[in-house]
């Protein structure tokens, strides 16, 4: 089934780096930079470790599950692998919105024994991030939810389609601890 | 490294399911004073290997604690501590401690081998008084010093029990002197034990050996005669104090060693015991001894395969896999054969995709087939825990297994583990009473647990019975309403078999003290949501003052399930084919309403109705006709109303992730293929939760009146 075009892993723009837990092995070893993937929900950008997403995926028809709680979107199959679907745009109780050709399911490491899946707007690009880009939220401080490891304010000018971002926009990542994120309901 | 690790814990536990359950054998056999030496063997063997991968994996306590019961074993074997009920005890209490420390996160402190050590100390000390010695015997000293210290002790054993002993001497072929040996250990097997054997001296012309064999036996002498002369040459003579012939001496000394260069010697205790010369003879073989325990356990290993069970799981994701592949081909060869110039090709593709589906159904079975295990592998488990809850209670209990050799997936068996544990704590506690109140009920003292398992179609049933005190409805009624479980109204029109099913309400526990064993407040109705959960149900049945019978069925197994698909507002769903009865048209007309439920009238009973559309809370699409699948648990029928029947279709269920393990009312879901994913329907729990809630309504209509 990996061959189905529809399921494929979509590389992200940047192109270059294989989403791929080993790869940023190294990011524990020193504290020199962190890798962000980043994405787009309600406008906002925000991004998750590297390391923490295994695959990223266009939008498989979910199965939706009777009962589940609200966030949940549904079931896919991954492979075989029966996975949970859930909306980040419920999660982080934002208004919700209909998928489109930029929709994606990131596939993201819950705990040991589950993979779980987070439908976002669209998959920016991987960033590295040097220590003095970021922002933790311990020292930041404050009112920050759990779920929010940070900020990140890389010195390079997002890579968005032009028209959709103009000068003045912030350049600011909202960094998502994926444990805390993913205990929430 | 963790693969190596995960070996480890796999194959001790092997040996300690192997232990506990020949440890049970012996318990046994020293009740009824008639301890078989083997047995003793086989622990020592299994405790021996324990410590040699212990030590080797790094397991520093675990193997410290078998090397000090190793000891024990040890004086066991040889007569130097004679076994006893407390000797028992720590052996047990050995075991136990094995377990906790291979638990999941156990440290190495989860044992205090201190303590341990100070137990077997204690046993250790009464040591065996009534020594016999061997010279009552008119052995040889020669013969004597080659006799290792077990072979002593089992001489001086037989003798003090007045087991006649006989030395038979036999004739073999240097050539087959294997297969002879083998073949007179197997005949001797059923009348004698054999203590060793040894080449006497008379032998030797050419190309045969005279062997001397040492044996005990209460059958006749000349009965015996008969049955180890069956291969031919052999010479029986009753030696020891009782002996009525002279013993010869020297027929017991084993050949000179200038005889052996270049011959092959017996090897089926190898390496075969050396005929050392007089001087050299003092040191008894026993480090060969100890060897050749080794090879045994080796061997007996050898010809299975330890696999993970996750990689059982990966291949049968395959063989899903394979399955929609094959439903691909099938459809793309229905589109072939529209085309009329292509029709002999669409023919013959869908030969071979038939040819394809077979051998697909065959390795489907086959991996089915290799997940299964006994029953027995947790039976052994659970009857040293009632041993032991026995003991601790003082409560005199006989298990009684049937049906041990009863397959079920692998995954079902550690899922059952619980459950099980839980009923049979349950019915030592509360349901065998002590052997005085037993005696006073005029019931013998010793008390019946029975495990009873057999398969009945696809299915398998665990019985789980005991001839206690039984349960008495009314007490349980008054429990439930004094914990709020139960309204009077329905207390009053309770039948005996609902009060019984009292027991599996949540927050139900009759007794006010707490013990150790059960009534810890999770109770019976874990138990029930256990077994719910595995697609099984649990029934009760009682009979107060002589016993309880608890009464599991199963599906055999878990992977793979024949399944009804069905749609409902615009989904498909899966409902378990073991549960379905029938499925009929919706007769809209027939529908009536009672207390606010629909039922209909199925040949003359009631059948309440559930639309699923409804309980699902999703949006009800416009049909002309529906249909109802009509669902059984047990007596107990629900029909749950659906938009289309989709056929039937064997499935590979697959567990829905922990983020949605408290959803109620699904199994699992599967791949249709295409992308599609369907939920399976938990059938056994929907209905309980609708005949529960239209129970509860019923309640509520009744208390408003």
């Amino acid at each position: 089934m990996s061959d189905d075009p529809k399921r494929q892993t979509m590389i992200p723009a940047s192109g270059s780096v294989a989403v791929r837990a080993s790869t940023s092995s190294s990011m524990l070893a020193a504290p020199v930079v962190r890798e962000l993937l980043a994405f787009i929900i309600a406008d906002e950008t925000y991004a998750l470790p590297l390391r923490s997403i295994r695959e990223i995926l266009k939008v498989p028809p979910v199965t939706g599950v009777p009962r589940a709680p609200k966030d949940v979107l549904g079931i896919i199959s991954v492979r075989g692998r029966i996975t949970t679907v859930r909306d980040l745009r419920r999660l982080l109780r934002m208004p919700e919105s209909p998928t489109d050709k930029h929709t994606r399911v990131l596939l993201v490491e819950a705990s040991e024994d589950e993979v779980i899946g987070l439908l976002v707007d669209r998959v920016l690009q991987v960033y590295r991030l040097d220590e003095d880009e970021v922002e933790l939220a311990a020292v930041v401080g404050g009112d920050m939810s759990e779920h929010v490891m940070g900020v990140g304010r890389p010195r390079r000018p997002l890579r968005v389609d032009e028209d959709e971002v103009s000068a003045e926009d912030e350049e600011i990542l909202v960094l998502l601890d994926p444990g805390p994120l993913l205990r929430r309901s | 490294m963790s693969d190596v690790h995960d070996e480890f814990l796999a194959e001790a536990q092997e040996i300690i399911e192997a232990l506990s359950r020949d440890l049970l054998f012996l318990d046994q056999a020293q009740k009824e004073g008639n301890v078989q030496p083997d047995l003793i063997n086989e622990v020592f063997r299994g405790v021996h290997t324990l410590k040699g991968i212990a030590g080797m994996f790094g397991f520093q306590t675990l193997s410290a604690m078998a090397h000090t019961l190793e000891d024990l074993l040890d004086d066991l074997r040889l007569g130097r501590v004679a076994l006893s009920q407390e000797v028992l005890d720590v052996l047990f209490e050995g075991v136990e401690g094995f377990q906790r420390l291979l638990g999941e996160g156990a440290d190495e402190e989860a044992v205090d081998v201190k303590d341990f050590a100070q137990a077997i100390e204690r046993v250790s000390k009464k040591r065996d008084s009534g020594e016999v010695t061997l010279e009552d015997l008119d052995l040889d000293e020669s013969v004597l010093a080659v006799l290792t210290e077990y072979e002593e002790h089992r001489l001086r054993t037989n003798l003090s029990q007045g087991t006649p002993l006989y030395r038979l001497r036999v004739r073999f072929s240097l050539t087959t002197i294997d297969s002879n040996l083998e073949e007179l250990k197997e005949r001797a097997k059923s009348v004698a034990e054999i203590i060793t054997y040894l080449p006497s001296v008379g032998g030797g012309d050419g190309d045969e050996i005279d062997l001397d064999v040492l044996l005990a036996s209460d059958t006749p002498a000349d009965e015996l005669g008969e049955v180890l002369a069956a291969g031919g040459d052999a010479e029986l003579e009753r030696i020891g104090r009782q002996g009525g012939r002279e013993t010869s001496h020297e027929a017991l000394v084993p050949p000179p060693l200038d005889d052996a260069p270049g011959r092959p010697m017996p090897t089926s205790r190898p390496p075969a015991p050396e005929p050392p010369a007089p001087e050299r003879g003092a040191a008894p073989p026993q480090q060969q001894r100890d060897m050749s325990a080794d090879a045994l356990s080796l061997r007996s290993v050898a010809n299975t395969v330890r696999v993970d069970i996750r990689k059982l799981d990966h291949l049968m994701n395959v063989v899903g896999e394979l399955a929609i592949v094959r439903s691909a081909v099938a459809r793309i060869t229905e589109r072939i054969r529209a085309n009329d110039e292509l029709r002999q090709l669409a023919i013959e593709l869908h030969r071979v995709n038939r040819g394809f589906e077979r051998h697909l159904e065959e390795l489907q079975e086959g991996i089915l087939d290799v997940r299964m295990v006994p029953l027995g592998q947790l039976f052994d488990k659970l009857a040293r825990i009632i041993r032991q809850v026995a003991r601790e209670h003082d409560k005199e209990v006989r298990l009684l297994v049937t049906g041990a050799e009863t397959e079920v997936d692998k995954l079902i068996v550690e899922e059952l583990s619980d459950p099980l544990m839980h009923l049979i704590r349950n019915a030592i506690d509360h349901g065998i009473e002590s052997p005085k109140v037993r005696e006073l009920a005029g019931k013998p003292s010793e008390g019946i647990l029975s495990l009873n398992a057999y398969q009945k179609g696809n299915h398998v049933v665990i019985e789980v019975e005991d001839d206690g005190t039984g349960m008495n409805d009314e007490m349980l009624v008054q429990a439930a309403l004094r914990k709020g479980i139960l309204s009077q109204e329905a207390a009053d029109e309770i039948t005996s078999q609902d009060a019984l099913e009292l027991i599996f309400m949540p927050g139900f526990s009759t007794r006010s003290a707490i013990t150790d064993l059960s009534g810890r407040g999770v109770g019976m109705d874990v138990v029930k949501t256990n077994i719910n959960r595995l697609g099984g149900v649990v029934d009760v049945w009682s009979e107060h003052g002589s016993g309880t019978k608890f009464t599991i069925t199963l599906p055999v197994t878990l992977a793979i399930i024949s399944a009804l698909l069905v749609r409902v507002a615009g989904r498909d769903f899966a409902i378990p084919i073991t549960s379905v009865q029938e499925a009929i048209l919706l007769d809209r007309a027939a529908v009536r309403t009672v207390e606010g439920r629909e039922v209909i009238s199925l040949r003359g009973s009631t059948l309440p109705l559930c639309r699923l559309d409804r309980l699902f809370r999703l949006l009800p699409v416009q049909s002309d006709r529906r249909f109802v699948v009509v669902c059984a648990v047990g007596q107990r029928r629900v029909g749950f109303v659906v938009d289309a029947l989709d056929g039937q279709q064997d499935i590979v269920i697959k567990a829905l992730g922990k983020s949605l393990a408290d959803v109620r009312g699904f199994a699992g879901a599967t791949d249709l293929g295409d992308q599609r994913v369907a939920l399976v329907l938990d059938a056994p729990g929907l209905l309980e939760e609708v005949l529960r809630s239209q129970e509860l309504q019923q309640l509520g209509a009744e208390t408003h009146e």
